[in-house]
């Protein structure tokens, strides 16, 4: 598939090593462009967009960011915490600014289901809409990002 | 037909080349202003050679004014004050100083040109900047994420620096990274070992950098470090300390201490050290001979999450609620934060509740 | 071509203006015509630059190029020529007149790939101007960028905080500005042949 310059430079920063260790794509050898499609094809059918996925995510990140390294109990059946490392991520898509390495770390007491989501990943979700390649550390499947937060 | 197109190169050739020596007896002559001198702070003369940028200029002398765009002029990060011999003001300057600074003499480093000996102003602590030439001299495990090394002077021998600022690590490229990474993480040793200082470095799962250090470095290694940078360090009043740091937070505040054991001081000093279990403490015994040496001085170890079979008997939770114990004037009492931006968000709200001026908290956030 | 070389310079600055009639020298005409003063110091360098490799290139056209017979290979040699003038002028100032280095010198090297100076090197051949009509045609093509450069500074520095469509800002708006000045100057087509 022929890929304009500015699209090349996007798949490049998202291979291993360019900005963070594994990469955005994991094992995925789709173009990001199929992968970003697929998954708002899965969130059709689930009946969401990215944007209310992302509005919710980020509805409990702030809630938790408010209690620092102590699980917050949310509508009694979410346990959010917020973890945060040394460093800051940019964004592949050569958005302005740098993400923190904030982790937002959700339980549903109700399925037992952990996810764990970075301030990158909300970003990347809210305005680009990737939800990262099949087998990347930080793929978020929509499915169970879906299942786990409604 | 041969003959015509060798002609027609020669006589390329010959303008090309009459141009081209033109050019370099013109630069020979025109742009050679000799060994100039440039006074810095009134202190030290560097001689440079002349016709350069005052940016290049002082870079080759080991003294790295900050810069962002590289001498473009387009990130007026260079700005510094030429009293003397800086020429008069360009218009590639102007739209990046205020008139307050036109008036005051400061100028982009990047765009002045030094053609006559020139006199200028720079903050003392870039002053102590330079690119360090290291070798490591020791690696030590602290707790299972967390290394001290010391990094062995080669090149520039010698280190100024305060208590509490950071140095940058660059990394060689390895595995799948491909380029270089530049880090910054705070010096852990005291300033008065001027030949050698050390750096407390935390594994960041998949972090770039950390990963290079936990799993590539070895002792005898070079390393290449710029600094020192940062305006983290104990301001010198007789106010109450308290520290508050988790992790390889505790860098700066070894520094501080070791600083302070040196020098001696009678301020009280607390220092709360928050941690999740007993894996994540350590130099417990180091701190409590700093209690030892410096009789004011008090290390609170506050485990968040101690598991039942560690046989914790220590202090637990959260680090605020004890700030009370050992608090006694929260107007006359200075902390000195070094964490994580909820840590220091936390912290700091709790601090300031209790009545401690904000502008009395300082501290140095990661991330 | 029997035209005098005092009305060539007239014509060159307004009946067949550089910029606006042949659309030359556009790109450093765009980016630095945000402001009137430096504009003004662009447009100053340009008059001075084009003047002198006018003059220049005449020179190595028939003295170098045509005894030789190799006038194809114009364009290089006329490229080489405007280099190594611009940048041997920009050391010249920038010793020995440091003031005037300080409001020209900088814009010295963008001159050099300046399609206008090009261009007029150029049109001294195809039109057969003799040396002194090159000089002014040189002057006066410098003197008619200055004023088409200034007259879109001013233009721009009033729209400066006027409302204009998201996707017309900057080069769009200038382009457009340009178009209606260069109606304007064809106006004074006819009046003069410089061909």
């Amino acid at each position: 598939m022929k890929q304009t310059p500015l699209e090349l430079r996007i798949t490049k920063k998202m291979q291993p090593g360019v900005i963070t260790l594994n990469g955005f794509l994991g094992n995925d050898d789709r173009h990001f462009h199929e992968i970003i499609a697929d998954d708002e094809k899965t969130l059709e059918k689930l009946g969401y967009t990215a944007e209310q996925v992302a509005e919710r995510m980020q509805y409990f990140t702030d809630l938790s960011w408010e209690f620092y390294e102590q699980p917050v109990e949310v509508e009694g059946k979410y346990a959010v915490e917020t973890e945060i490392v040394r460093g800051k991520l940019p964004c592949p898509f050569s958005h302005p600014g740098v993400y923190r390495k904030a982790f937002t770390i959700l339980t549903n007491t109700e399925t037992g289901v952990t996810i764990r989501w970075s301030s990158l990943n909300l970003h990347l979700i809210k305005a680009h809409h990737f939800f990262e390649g099949k087998g990347s550390t930080y793929r978020l499947d929509p499915e169970l990002l879906v299942k786990t937060l409604f | 037909m041969i003959k015509l197109i060798l002609t027609d190169i020669a006589i390329l050739t010959v303008v090309s080349v009459f141009f081209a020596i033109l050019l370099v007896i013109a630069q020979r002559f025109l742009s050679n202003y000799g060994i100039l001198k440039i006074n810095i702070n009134g202190k030290r003369d560097v001689s440079v050679k002349g016709g350069n940028s005052l940016l290049s200029s002082l870079s080759e002398e080991q003294i790295f004014i900050p810069s962002a765009c590289g001498g473009r002029g387009s990130c007026g990060a260079c700005k510094c004050k030429v009293i003397e011999g800086g020429g008069p003001l360009l218009p590639t300057e102007k739209p990046l100083l205020t008139k307050a600074e036109m008036d005051s003499g400061i100028r982009l480093a990047c765009q002045v040109k030094v053609k006559t000996e020139i006199k200028i102003d720079i903050p003392e602590s870039i002053f102590n900047i330079r690119r360090f030439k290291t070798r490591i001299a020791k690696i030590e495990d602290y707790t299972y994420d967390t290394k001290g090394i010391t990094f062995e002077l080669l090149e520039p021998g010698t280190i100024s620096f305060k208590a509490g600022q950071y140095m940058q690590l660059e990394t060689q490229p390895y595995g799948k990274v491909k380029q270089k990474v530049v880090r910054a993480y705070s010096i852990s040793s005291g300033p008065q070992n001027d030949k050698q200082f050390q750096l407390i470095i935390r594994l960041v799962p998949e972090g770039m950098c950390t990963t290079w250090v936990h799993n590539y470095l070895k002792e005898g290694d070079e390393v290449y470090l710029t600094g020192p940078y940062g305006d983290f360090f104990i301001r010198d009043t007789d106010a109450d300390i308290i520290f508050v740091a988790g992790g390889s937070g505790k860098a700066p505040i070894k520094s501080m201490l070791e600083d302070l054991e040196v020098k001696g001081t009678d301020r009280k000093m607390t220092y709360f050290f928050g941690a999740r279990t007993t894996k994540d403490l350590y130099l417990t015994e180091y701190m409590q001979h700093f209690e030892q040496v410096l009789p004011t001085f008090q290390y609170i170890p506050v485990l968040s999450h101690p598991s039942a079979d560690e046989n914790w008997n220590g202090r637990t939770g959260f680090v605020m609620p004890f700030f009370k114990e050992v608090m006694r004037d929260p107007k006359n009492t200075e902390a000195y934060l070094c964490g994580s931006p909820g840590m220091i968000n936390a912290v700091t709200k709790a601090l300031v509740e209790m009545g401690v001026p904000t502008e009395k908290i300082y501290y140095d956030s990661f991330g | 071509m029997d035209i005098s070389a005092f009305v060539l310079f007239w014509a060159a600055i307004f009946t067949s203006n550089i910029l606006l009639t042949n659309f030359l020298g556009m790109c450093s005409y765009l980016s630095v015509s945000r402001e009137v003063e430096s504009s003004f110091g662009l447009g100053v360098a340009v008059i001075f630059v084009l003047t002198i490799t006018a003059g220049l290139n005449w020179l190595a056209y028939h003295y170098l190029l045509v005894p030789f017979h190799i006038e194809y290979l114009q364009y290089i040699v006329f490229i080489i020529v405007i280099a190594a003038f611009v940048q041997l002028l920009e050391l010249i100032i920038e010793r020995y007149a440091p003031a005037l280095y300080y409001s020209l010198g900088i814009f010295l090297p963008l001159i050099t790939v300046n399609c206008a100076i090009f261009g007029v090197s150029l049109f001294l051949v195809i039109r057969e101007y003799n040396f002194l009509q090159s000089i002014a045609f040189g002057a006066g093509s410098g003197i008619g960028w200055l004023l088409a450069i200034l007259m879109l500074a001013g233009i721009r520095t009033k729209l400066k905080d006027k409302l204009i469509p998201v996707g017309l800002r900057g080069a769009g708006i200038s382009l457009i500005i340009t178009g209606i000045m260069a109606l304007g100057f064809i106006g004074f087509s006819g009046i003069v042949a410089v061909q």
